[in-house]
């Protein structure tokens, strides 16, 4: 028995979930206390919530088992739960009715659950724990997104991200199961890929068609969560329907674990990376077509939408288009590069989330001509809403364009091995031309605009201050630190 | 660490600019407190420098690190004598004129945070050009200057005179830009650098032909940025701006940058690099210049016109200087000039705003007995402009003539007659504005100016008076090694005082004690082209503006709307668009459809990866 678990699975040990624990308790206590302790005001949970997120991503830092998308995942998570304790008017309105918060507890300690699934994925090394973290998060984002049930849009977002997810999961597991029939193991790792492709169970030297099968599925299952082509429709419906906290949280935690999933994937490949290898090749060719697609559809169906919130999802299929260009680099550093792309989308979209919801929450719509004449009532907000706007559509001296460059300059190198790819470059340049055109449809109607008369000035809440003040200045700073740390 | 202590000249003024700009934009007086802070900062640190502290070599950024072996750019700073001296006279000039305009600009309703931001902004851009250590990062000065100095030119943007004002100003710098930048390219060709330190060494074996086109269009750049003939025309215009504006970037800084970078190259590149043919080019477009402005400005009206016309012939001075290869007299002249012709705009300032913002001098009249302090200062500029012996302007004037009669004669009676005229009408000015009885009602009701007016009114005076002697001028003179010329009477001394007799006994004649209400010598048709600026303007709007500008319009507007805009921009715009129609109806909502997509998808995925 014993053997047949350690020839299965990989081994881990205790220390590696030390976080995910401390998360899973402290949603824990606030369940318990959610039920028990009545005379709590909700929001009190939420900030312990969002605390509680925020100091484990510090230890993810500073522990033994630093893992960058683990801080991600727990910033974002944090992040999310703020933008919850400041969207708790709305959130009341649509969960119990009214501004009886009654219900709402639950909605603050979710999430700290599904962060705790994503911590463990990120530290997965065979398909079981992929398997079992990935559905500790999806099932906890199916409840989030469908939570405000006085709200339609809610239910019916709910009710799509769950039969689509359905679909995504069985697909991976599918895939898991080709993958254990083909190699015998669900060891995630470089010399299974090798032996299996070498000298698996067909003849030696050809390619074995079952395992590709396997990897085409777990693929498929990754992009899913990251919401790539072809698997991103459900990402405009969702994002749009799901309470905005929510929504945030698909954004950008979600999205994370999708991207440390595909990297856990993609790595037992990077050997054999050289051109000529037929495995190289074809995954290279997926990616590239898979990339493109994903640019297209995420840019170009971005370009007329009127809804705030859509825009963002549709934005975040073509950020991660641009991500996925780093992937078609395969023996580049993958990770580090991803790892930095994502956290110049996190900072920039959590503030563009914190800003839709404020708008949401004080002029009652999240359409993209609610924000109509912002840089006249609240200049200061404006600017920040600016720069969080400017970083996506990869304006230079905010981090947006460092990391777009670098998906460029990944491509150009890998242009240099793969020829063939040239085609996708011009369409990441109309693709990146595309997002000034939606992204700076906000920042139009901010400034362009008039304010009507009946607009009165956003009050900014504490939080929301706090979040996007800090995003806007690690994005500028971030953004030119390189340049100017090239001073000797 | 310490070493890098010089970039503070540069870092300090861009930071209070940005500070100014972004924070401050509605506490007026904290940000001219911090302008004025940053620029005493700086002056302090010059005077430091000067005063022979030393900190090492500052570092050098790599600005764009390339490949290496091949072109990258640097920004470094240079330190010698030469740089620094010539920050004293930027920090210092702009040290006054920040408080100067603390007085001017009481009471002005505009954002006067915007107001010092520009003048920040202008000051880290001088010295940039001051400091740098080669052609690229001269380069960026240059264009920030023109930057700057279009801000504050249309400081008060609302008025349609200023704005236009401020726009010729940074399309006629863009000419002379063009030539200079292609010179930059050139020298890179050429000596294979920009960096000035090293082009000493790369002149060697360049033929003559090829100095001659390099030298000359960098010399472009300087006729913009100096406004010498032909692109003199935006500099009077640019007195649309508020008058410390003028003092400091349109007489004093920078319009000097053009004779600073041409001194500046000919003692790295050599004067051998200077070619016969591209002197001649030099010192016969500063001679125009000279001749030409101060002919014009003998029939202006407007206090600020006279003293633009003067700034122009005195910069046509200098240009003459440094293609007389007698780069040391340009820089003797420009920076006596600095001092006085700062005095002077500062002067004319305080006299218009104790007018009530009237500059026509024939309205004025009288002001000698109600603000004597003012025009006490005034006349000291004057007498420094005329070369009165003992003034600064004489020596740095007598400099001048003593290079031209070595070496070429010719230039030296053009510069004696240029003296002669910029006497007549300074003493014209003088006399109408300052003397008789006042004119009008504004002239009627002039006070004393305000202790912040005056205060750098009376150091510019001193300066005005004693710049010229050695005991000041050898140790602030920006030129390597630097002593004043001993005085001696000779033939030049003749001549000049000859000249200065003549124009002041002609004005004298002519204008009397301020008696007159209207110019005796108008009503011709000589003073009419003098008035309308020899035509040259209006030529200017005919031809380049209506004709050329009119014709390529129409070829550009074919390209644009046919090519451009027609086929590329709306063409791909409307397919994009299309394609993103497409994309967000198959996004309808319904699941069923989304699934279907979706399978579809996952079997494309499935045959490209396992088939």
């Amino acid at each position: 028995m014993n053997d047949i678990a350690t020839y299965c699975s990989a081994t881990y040990t205790w220390g590696q979930f030390t976080p995910a624990f401390i998360l899973i308790g402290i949603a824990a206590v606030l369940l318990m206390a959610d039920t028990f302790i009545k005379a709590l005001p909700k929001r009190a949970y939420a900030l312990t919530a969002a605390i509680g997120a925020l100091l484990v991503a510090c230890l993810t830092v500073s522990g033994e088992h630093t893992n960058a998308y683990s801080f991600l995942a727990c910033l974002a998570t944090g992040l999310s739960i703020l933008l919850a304790y400041d969207y708790t008017k709305v959130s009341c309105a649509s969960i119990a009715g009214g501004s009886n918060d009654e219900g709402t507890g639950e909605f603050y300690a979710l999430p700290l659950v599904a962060c705790a699934g994503i911590l463990c994925l990120t530290q997965a090394a065979d398909l079981i724990m992929v398997f079992v973290s990935l559905e500790v998060v999806t099932l906890t984002s199916y409840v989030l997104a469908g939570y405000f049930r006085r709200n339609q849009g809610s239910i019916e977002a709910g009710i799509k991200y769950l039969v689509l997810g359905a679909m995504s999961t069985g697909i991976l597991v599918f895939g898991a199961a080709w993958y254990f029939g083909m190699s015998g193991t669900f060891i995630l790792d470089s010399s299974v890929v090798i032996d299996t492709l070498r000298v698996g169970s067909v003849a030696p030297g050809t390619v074995a068609i079952g395992f590709l099968m396997a990897v085409a599925l777990l693929f498929l299952g990754a992009f899913f969560k990251v919401g790539a082509a072809p698997m991103h429709v459900w990402i405009p419906d969702v994002y749009q329907g799901a309470p905005t906290p929510t929504t945030t949280f698909l954004a950008v935690a979600s999205k994370t674990a999708g991207f440390a999933l595909l990297c856990a994937l993609v790595v037992p490949f990077r050997d054999l990376a050289i051109p000529g290898v037929l495995v190289a090749d074809m995954l290279v060719c997926v990616f590239g077509i898979v990339a493109a697609a994903t640019l297209l559809i995420g840019n170009l169906g971005a370009l007329f939408q009127s809804n705030a919130k859509r825009l963002l999802g549709y934005s975040s299929i073509g950020q991660a288009g641009f991500i996925l260009v780093f992937f078609v680099n395969l023996s580049g550093p993958v990770e580090a590069l991803t790892f930095q792309y994502l956290m110049a989308y996190t900072l920039a979209t959590v503030a563009a989330f914190f800003a839709i919801a404020m708008v949401r929450t004080q002029r009652g719509s999240e359409e993209i001509c609610a924000f109509r004449g912002l840089g006249k009532t609240n200049p200061r907000t404006a600017f920040l809403i600016v720069v969080s706007f400017a970083s996506l559509a990869g304006v230079p001296l905010t981090m947006g364009f460092l990391v777009k460059m670098a998906s460029f300059i990944s491509l150009v190198t890998v242009m240099q091995s793969w020829t063939c790819l040239v085609w996708l470059l011009p369409i990441m340049v109309v693709t990146a031309a595309a997002g000034f055109y939606y992204y700076f449809k906000i920042i139009r109607a901010m400034y362009w605009e008039k304010p009507q008369a009946e607009d009165k000035p956003l009050c900014v809440p504490f939080c929301t201050a706090c979040v996007m003040t800090a995003c806007a200045i690690a994005l500028i700073v971030l953004g030119t630190w390189p340049l100017i740390g090239s001073f000797r | 660490m310490i070493q890098n202590l010089p970039w503070l000249f540069l870092v300090l003024p861009l930071l209070v600019a940005a500070i100014d700009w972004v924070v401050f934009h509605k506490c007026p007086k904290t940000a001219a407190t911090l302008s004025i802070l940053s620029a005493l900062g700086t002056f302090a640190l010059c005077v430091a420098y000067l005063s022979g502290w030393q900190t090492g070599t500052p570092d050098v950024y790599t600005w764009m690190p390339m490949a290496s072996g091949t072109l990258s750019l640097h920004l470094g700073l240079t330190m010698d004598a030469l740089a620094m001296r010539m920050m004293l006279v930027v920090t210092g000039i702009g040290l006054l004129v920040h408080i100067f305009s603390l007085g001017y600009m009481k009471g002005d309703s505009s954002n006067l945070s915007r107001y010092f931001a520009g003048l920040s902004i202008f000051m880290f851009s001088m010295s940039t050009i001051v400091l740098a250590d080669n052609l690229a990062m001269t380069f960026i000065g240059w264009e920030m200057v023109g930057f700057s100095s279009y801000l504050l030119i249309g400081h008060w943007f609302h008025k349609a005179s200023a704005a236009d004002a401020a726009k010729k100003a940074f399309i006629t710098n863009r000419v002379g830009d063009f030539g200079f930048l292609l010179g930059i390219l050139l020298t890179l060709g050429v000596f294979g650098t920009l960096t000035f330190a090293d082009m000493g060494t790369a002149v060697a074996g360049v033929t003559p032909c090829l100095l001659t086109v390099t030298v000359i269009c960098l010399f472009c750049g300087a006729i913009g940025k100096s406004a010498q003939f032909p692109l003199h025309v935006w500099l009077p215009d640019a007195m649309e701006g508020p008058t410390p504006v003028s003092a400091l970037i349109h007489a004093a800084t920078m319009v000097a940058a053009g004779v600073y970078m041409m001194v500046r190259l000919q003692i790295s590149m050599g004067t051998g690099a200077f070619t016969e043919t591209a002197c001649m080019v030099i010192a016969t477009v500063g001679a125009i210049t000279a001749v030409m402005a101060a002919i014009i400005a003998t029939q202006q009206d407007d206090i600020k016109r006279v003293l633009a016309y003067s700034t122009l012939s005195q910069l046509g001075y200098m240009v003459m200087a440094v293609g007389l290869l007698a780069g040391e007299a340009a820089m003797f002249h420009l920076y006596t000039h600095a001092w006085f012709k700062a005095l002077l705009f500062l002067g004319a300032g305080a006299v218009i705003v104790c007018c009530h913002h009237e500059q026509d001098i024939w309205k004025m009249g009288g002001l000698a007995r109600r603000m004597p302090v003012t025009v006490l200062c005034f006349l000291m500029g004057t007498f420094a402009l005329i070369a009165v012996p003992g003034f600064s302007g004489f020596f740095s004037k007598e400099a001048i003539l003593d290079a031209a009669i070595v070496n070429h004669p010719a230039f030296f009676w053009i510069g004696a007659g240029v003296a002669a005229i910029t006497t007549f009408y300074m003493t014209r000015l003088c006399l109408v504005a300052f003397f008789g009885s006042a004119r009008a009602h504004g002239a009627e009701e002039a006070r004393e100016a305000s202790p912040t007016m005056l205060l750098p009114l009376l150091l510019l005076a001193v300066m005005a008076i004693i710049s010229g002697y050695g005991f000041v001028a050898d140790y602030l003179v920006p030129a390597e090694g630097f002593s004043a010329p001993g005085f001696h009477i000779g033939f030049t001394f003749y001549v000049s005082l000859g000249a200065l007799v003549l124009g002041l006994l002609a004005a004298i004649a002519v204008y009397g004690f301020g008696k007159r209400s209207s110019d005796p010598l108008g009503n011709n048709f000589i003073a009419t082209a003098l008035r309308k600026r020899l035509y040259i303007d209006a030529l200017y709007d005919k031809v380049l503006v209506g004709g050329l500008q009119q014709c390529g319009a129409h070829i550009i507007e074919f390209i644009d709307s046919a090519l451009i805009r027609g086929l590329l921009v709306q063409g791909l715009a409307w397919l994009v668009g299309r394609v993103g129609i497409l994309l967000s109806w198959i996004q309808c909502g319904s699941l069923r459809a989304y699934s279907c997509v979706a399978g579809l998808g996952i079997l494309i995925i499935i045959v490209l990866i396992a088939l």
